[in-house]
């Protein structure tokens, strides 16, 4: 597999002009029977310069980011990768995402990095479930992976001046474009 | 010039201090058992996983590149990387940037850490058989795991990386087998090795999630595993904690536990399960009732 998500609009376009559809991506995909477009389609329509076509798909917000497409592309063209650069411009278009609870979540857990560098699932699970309004959605399950120590209510220990760098990347540098 | 002449260090990715310390737990054990010189990385911060890639770019290569950065300014040589996320991550950023100098340049004036390349980034599974080895594992096996029958699990992220960082056959991999070959367990041919498991969507679509999960231990189970044996965290908890929910609905019938390759080398080594942390596992090993 050649990965290559250091990507812009050109290259995408570059990278997809190899397909030859085959289709092995949407075989080989674990959720495909999920999607409204198979990923072969997604990056047929990118070739065609039709990507604004794609942005508003469950397929891109439902794909779990595994890279089975991508091992199994003869041409090497970076499948998920592609995935990825869909989403991250359907936010910057303003188009509304397909499965939103998706979105949300990596929102909320992007956000919970930013703040100290580390993770901390106590938080996620709880502000995730507060945003879909089911706050007892995991409800059996929170209790049990506290009493298995597999949760901590407590933060982890902030990484030093992590916040403060990741917010000049993205209030100076426009690392979050939207 | 042999593993303990360089400078290991292991990196523990958020999972490893919290939902899976028992994964880390395990690791120092089997480690010290196997006198391996390391330390855990220090100022190490978060790979930014599925999330911040599928929505941030150019924030992920920032993370990434932190870490490679901070590594690498430590004199870490081999950075051993347990986590199947972490590590293709960590490995799939390397990759990048070296192979895109500019962007590198770009990168490096905008966050102030620079990387030369300097760092190996080191799945665990390629540490244990192809740098400690399998015979130096062997000399410490004191209680052999002959009774167990185990399904091996990749999972997806492992050796989905670079060709570059390849260490063993993506589609159907064989290193996790002859490390618990070599623990004197059997190993089974199945079906669903690197099958994604899931893990991004287990917050958010139940649904598709229980029926991928379901697959996964439903083929180990027909194939009478008695235990699907996991390298990462992620795999670790979603197959995990809430599988009577799954096994009801796809109608296993015996509970399927999901132990660390590390929670099985310490028992191999004679290691009392509480040592290894297997107290938090939410299915429990038959054979230690």
């Amino acid at each position: 597999m050649e990965i290559t998500e250091i990507n812009n609009a050109n290259n995408i376009f570059q990278e997809t002009s190899l397909c030859y559809q085959c289709a092995k991506c949407s075989g080989g995909c674990p959720v495909a029977e999920e999607m409204d477009v198979y990923p072969h389609q997604v990056i047929h329509l990118v070739s065609l310069g039709l990507e604004e076509r794609v942005l508003d798909t469950r397929t891109i917000w439902i794909c779990t980011n595994c890279y089975a497409c991508s091992v199994k592309c003869p041409n090497d063209i970076n499948i998920t990768g592609i995935m990825n650069n869909l989403k991250e411009k359907a936010i910057e278009k303003d188009v509304k995402p397909k499965v939103p609870e998706v979105y949300k979540f990596h929102k909320v857990f992007a956000n919970d990095v930013f703040r100290r560098g580390k993770a901390h699932e106590f938080r996620i699970m709880g502000e995730y479930n507060l945003y879909t309004k089911d706050p007892f959605k995991n409800v059996s399950l929170g209790p049990k992976m506290l009493l298995k120590h597999k949760l901590k209510i407590l933060p982890p220990r902030p990484v030093k001046g992590f916040s403060k760098w990741v917010s000049s990347l993205i209030e100076d540098k426009n690392y979050m474009p939207k | 010039m042999s593993i303990q002449d360089k400078k290991v260090a292991l990196y523990p990715g958020c999972s490893l201090e919290t939902s899976s310390s028992h994964y880390l737990k395990s690791l120092e054990k089997v480690f010290e058992i196997l006198e391996i010189d390391y330390s855990i990385m220090e100022d190490w911060s978060c790979c930014g996983a599925t999330s911040v890639k599928s929505l941030y770019q150019d924030l992920n290569l920032a993370l990434n590149l932190r870490n490679l950065s901070v590594a690498e300014e430590q004199g870490i040589e081999e950075l051993v990387v347990p986590c199947a996320s972490c590590y293709q991550r960590l490995a799939t950023t390397e990759y990048d940037l070296l192979q895109d100098k500019e962007k590198l340049e770009e990168l490096t004036k905008d966050t102030g850490y620079k990387y030369e390349g300097k760092v190996k980034v080191r799945n665990i599974l390629d540490f244990f058989v192809n740098i400690i080895g399998l015979d130096r594992i062997a000399e410490k096996v004191t209680h052999p795991l002959s009774e167990m029958v185990i399904a091996c699990y990749y999972g997806c992220l492992n050796t989905r990386v670079p060709r570059e960082h390849t260490f063993d056959v993506t589609e159907y991999p064989m290193s996790m087998d002859k490390l618990m070959q070599t623990l004197g367990a059997k190993t089974i041919d199945w079906s669903y090795k690197t099958e994604c498991c899931g893990a991004s969507l287990f917050l958010t679509k139940g649904s598709i999630w229980e029926k991928l999960v379901g697959k996964i231990l439903k083929d180990a189970s027909l194939r009478n595993a008695d235990c699907v044996a996991v390298s990462c965290p992620m795999c670790q908890t979603n197959l995990d904690t809430k599988q009577s929910h799954v096994r009801d609905k796809y109608q296993i019938e015996e509970s399927v536990p999901i132990p660390f390759i590390s929670q099985l080398m310490g028992l191999a080594f004679g290691c009392k399960p509480e040592k290894l942390g297997l107290n938090m596992n939410f299915e429990s090993m038959k054979s230690l009732d």
